[in-house]
């Protein structure tokens, strides 16, 4: 059962949303962050960042705009993790944390299998510069490449596979040599990185290495993204107003600006005066350190240093509820069944309740 | 609630009406003049134009592609208006808000986005719901499948065909079947760069032509009432009319609709070896009555090409303009983003250009050609009006061919050209046709029981101007727009097809999904308690 709190103390929901609606509606500039939920509870948010001419953000927007950055600046080629599985041969991994951003990675992407649509039928080879302490190759065709700095590392690589002289040791460059050899040669390559490890830079080196290599050959990157529907939050938000998270209205219709509206900068700077949190997958607690008036949609697990002054428990999407959300594996929004149904508010409900309130066209 | 729009000339071209004369609407639907009423509002439309309101059979309006592209171009879409209360985000530009508000204004009332892979058709469906006042559909994308190629590779037959393409728009809500580059963007993923009709896909030894022809059987088979939307091979490569040319005898006499033939109407003629060859296939199409095709009129300006033919976007990429695109290797066909500014001053965009106007213009029959700009890969849909000008006022033309560059009209027939549309073949070209060729008996014409959506515009010297800013229109019996502007939001259907089929094959469709994907395909499936409004669908008959 959903619980809801005004001021620490237990109330009813219609209460709870009520003081929610009298907190934002007061606000000069409110901001609504966090926005860890679904494509409905996404949908309604923005909606009600337009009602409260406020703005919003996603608590994932650092990782978000490593890659978003990089697309709208040069440009993207990708895969789905599916074809990666099914016709990759050659996998190029990129960091330490893929296994632990993509838990289910080796089992996804199916290294030791033969890809069922190759032509070639031949074991696909896997490289994997930096990986994880400890990472054994474990009878895989696997060669490593430690990298404590990433960007130098993609760079002398991309440099080694265009032929051009680098500046590195000898067992250095015997190394990249051989990953260039191995990558030129795929007939359908995937390089897949996590943004995040690899910063905007590094990410559009490796993608000006996906660009070269397509030159003669097929070769695409498998970007894993991040959590808490962060994929699908951009998507609505791109459907509905042209432009990512971090878009404002304060000025009566969209604007985008990513160090603007980035909620963290703006609740630390106090140009926000009161804040929306959603985090219905994990309970995570906002990042800033500012006392702010708060209403927090939150699961039942999030903990707060400091009890926001309205607290409002919403469901899991896809546990509590059906729902739909980005998946990684298809690069596509899908629908998920509830797995433990239960009678949990979802995120959409709440912000109905917190909107009706609002009156007229506020 | 009953409404009469008194003396305005009624242009129905179903109906062979086109006199002065009234329109009773009762609730949603246009009725006979009822006995003795008296109607609750009455709107003197007398000086005006009356047509039902107009259906776009090929716009790209929604996907995971037009999304990308938005994400891609944040510079090129910047805002200044603010919204009226109660229309929220109308002013945002390219948004889903924004495409339903210009589209009614312009009397608009039901398109139909002809691009979208089974995978993103949940993600479609959120964008279509959130297009406010027009009705819309989508075509659902097969023939770069896995499942489809492998189907055709193990000889199972038109039945098994059938089954799967039934599944396919079940699970996706599709009001019928697009081809993109038949196996041309599976061949890419084995590193072909170029593909044509008869060459080979890779891995499954079926040639384009055999693709499209187990499609066109399945969607005739299935008895859906649009026939298969072919976006043929060789896209926008001069010499492509040939390709053109052997679709179209392709078709075997059985219905086939090309779309944006345009982009494939290019001669290699001249000193550029670039010249229109749309006078030879204007005379194709008109030979051809089993061939229907939309335009996809270029017009000089920045827009953004979008499109699933991921093995031309890839190979167009090095034109983009800003210098940036995105290729997106899919479940399926994928896609490809590359935006371009198509100029004025340019010798292939100019031959471009005549020769989306030479096809509106020497295809003889307006049910054969629609209206279309392949929104937004040859122009924006914003430039319709600025498009009914020139084909329907040959001084419009001539102004325009006057400031363009004379080597490339040279390399055209344009100037020759005399024929002006009239209204009535506008009615039927953008009316009464798309109705038929989507199997809408319920709209396209203004007859008692049809739905009441419709148009009225104030005629006058300035043509553009005429389309641009409808002086009413209703939707579904509903004032949505006066003197131009959108008064109120309300929300459409999506238009669907369910033909019937052997389920046996969804079986196999989930074993495929287990094996293949390791993931249930019963979460790609479109579930309308996921959408934001109940009774968000509405289906059309299969005959």
């Amino acid at each position: 059962m959903s619980e809801a709190r005004v001021d620490g103390k237990p109330a009813s929901l219609e209460a709870a949303a009520e003081r929610a609606a009298e907190i934002l509606s007061q606000a000069r500039l409110p901001v609504i962050s966090g926005l860890g939920t679904d494509v409905a509870g996404a949908r309604a948010s923005i909606l009600l960042a337009g009602k409260l001419r406020g703005a919003y953000d996603h608590m994932r927007s650092a990782e978000i705009f490593a890659d978003l950055d990089v697309m709208r600046q040069s440009g993207l080629m990708y895969t789905t993790a599916t074809q990666a599985r099914l016709r990759a041969d050659v996998f190029l991994l990129v960091g330490r944390d893929l296994l632990h951003v993509w838990p289910e990675m080796m089992e996804r992407l199916a290294p030791a299998d033969i890809p069922s649509l190759s032509l070639a039928r031949e074991p696909r080879k896997l490289l994997w510069i930096a990986p994880p302490r400890g990472f054994k190759t474990q009878g895989l065709a696997a060669e490593t490449l430690d990298a404590p700095d990433l960007h130098t590392a993609l760079a002398a690589l991309r440099a080694c596979t265009a032929g051009r002289p680098v500046a590195c040791s000898k067992e250095m460059r015997r190394k990249l040599d051989s990953f260039a050899e191995v990558i030129k040669k795929a007939r359908f390559g995937a390089a897949v990185w996590s943004p995040s490890s690899l910063d905007a830079l590094s990410i559009e080196m490796l993608h000006g290495l996906i660009r070269d290599l397509n030159q003669t050959t097929r070769f695409t990157g498998l970007p894993l993204g991040t959590g808490a529907n962060a994929s699908g939050a951009v998507h609505v938000s791109g459907w509905m107003t042209g432009f990512p998270v971090r878009t404002s209205f304060g000025r009566g219709y969209p604007e985008h600006d990513s160090w603007s509206f980035d909620a963290l900068r703006m609740v630390e700077s106090g140009e926000a005066d009161a804040a929306l949190w959603i985090s219905a997958y994990d309970g995570e607690a906002p990042p800033w350190k500012r006392n702010l008036p708060l209403v927090a949609l939150v699961s039942p697990k999030a903990v707060f240093a400091r009890e926001p002054q309205v607290r409002i428990e919403v469901g899991c999407p896809g546990v509590d509820h059906d729902a739909a959300e980005y998946e990684r594996e298809s690069a596509s929004i899908v629908a998920r069944t509830a797995s433990r149904p239960s009678d949990m508010p979802t995120v959409e409900t709440v912000i109905g309740e917190i909107a009706k309130r609002l009156g007229g066209d506020a | 609630m009953l409404i009469l729009l008194k003396g305005g000339r009624i242009i129905d071209p179903v109906n062979e009406r086109d006199e002065v004369g009234d329109l009773w609407i009762e609730n949603d639907r246009i009725i006979a003049a009822p006995d003795g009423k008296q109607p609750d509002d009455v709107h003197d439309v007398s000086g005006k134009i009356v047509m039902a309101g107009a259906i776009d059979i090929h716009s790209h309006i929604a996907g995971g592609n037009v999304n990308t592209a938005r994400l891609l171009l944040p510079e090129k879409h910047q805002n200044r208006l603010p919204y009226p209360p109660a229309l929220p985000f109308s002013t945002a530009k390219w948004s889903t808000f924004e495409t339903g508000t210009i589209y009614a204004m312009m009397g608009f009332t039901t398109v139909i986005e002809p691009a979208i892979v089974p995978h993103q058709s949940l993600q479609a469906h959120f964008e279509l719901a959130d297009i406010p006042i027009i009705d819309k559909g989508m075509l659902t994308v097969l023939g770069n499948d896995d499942f489809l190629l492998s189907l055709l590779r193990d000889g199972e037959g038109p039945a098994a065909v059938a089954d799967y393409v039934a599944s396919a728009l079940a699970a996706s809500n599709g009001l019928g079947v697009k081809c993109i580059n038949a196996g041309g963007a599976t061949a890419f993923k084995y590193n072909e760069r170029s593909f044509s009709l008869d060459d080979v896909v890779p891995f499954y030894g079926l040639t384009s032509r055999q693709i499209v022809e187990a499609l066109q059987r399945a969607v005739i088979d299935l008895k859906i009432p649009h026939p298969l939307h072919l976006h043929a091979n060789n896209l926008g490569i001069p010499g492509n009319v040939s390709t053109a040319l052997a679709t179209i005898e392709a078709a075997r006499g059985e219905p086939l609709h090309l779309a944006h033939l345009q982009f494939y109407s290019y001669g290699s003629e001249g000193d550029r070896g670039f010249s229109s060859a749309a006078a030879e296939l204007a005379a194709a199409v008109n030979k051809a009555p089993n061939v229907t095709v939309d335009v996809g009129q270029v017009m000089f300006r920045q827009t953004v090409t979008i499109s699933a033919d991921v093995l031309r976007q890839f190979n167009g990429a090095a034109m983009a303009s800003p210098r940036k695109s995105v290729i997106h290797d899919g479940d399926g066909n994928g896609g490809g983003i590359v935006p371009y500014f198509y100029r004025d001053t340019d010798f292939a965009n100019t031959v471009q250009w005549a020769c989306g106007l030479e096809l509106f213009l020497l295809i003889d029959n307006p049910w054969q050609v629609f209206f279309t700009t392949d929104h937004p890969n040859g122009a924006p849909f914003t430039t319709y009006p600025e498009i009914f000008a020139l084909i329907m006022s040959k001084d419009t033309r001539a102004e325009a061919l006057s400031r363009l560059p004379q080597e490339a009209i040279a390399m055209t027939t344009l100037p020759s050209i005399a024929r002006e549309y009239s209204l009535g073949e506008v009615a039927v070209m953008t009316r009464a046709a798309p109705a038929k060729l989507l199997g809408l008996k319920d709209r396209g014409h203004l007859g008692e029981g049809a739905v009441a959506d419709i148009a009225v515009y104030t005629p006058g010297d300035d043509i553009a101007k005429m389309f641009r800013f409808a002086h009413l229109v209703f939707k579904d019996g509903d004032l949505v727009v006066r003197d131009g502007r959108v008064r109120h939001y309300r929300w459409g259907k999506a238009l669907k097809v369910s033909p019937g089929y052997d389920k046996a094959i969804d079986r196999r469709l989930a074993g495929y999904y287990d094996s293949h994907f390791g993931s249930s395909r019963d979460m790609f499936a479109v579930k309308e308690h996921l959408l934001p409004r109940a009774e968000s669908f509405q289906e059309v008959a299969c005959a």
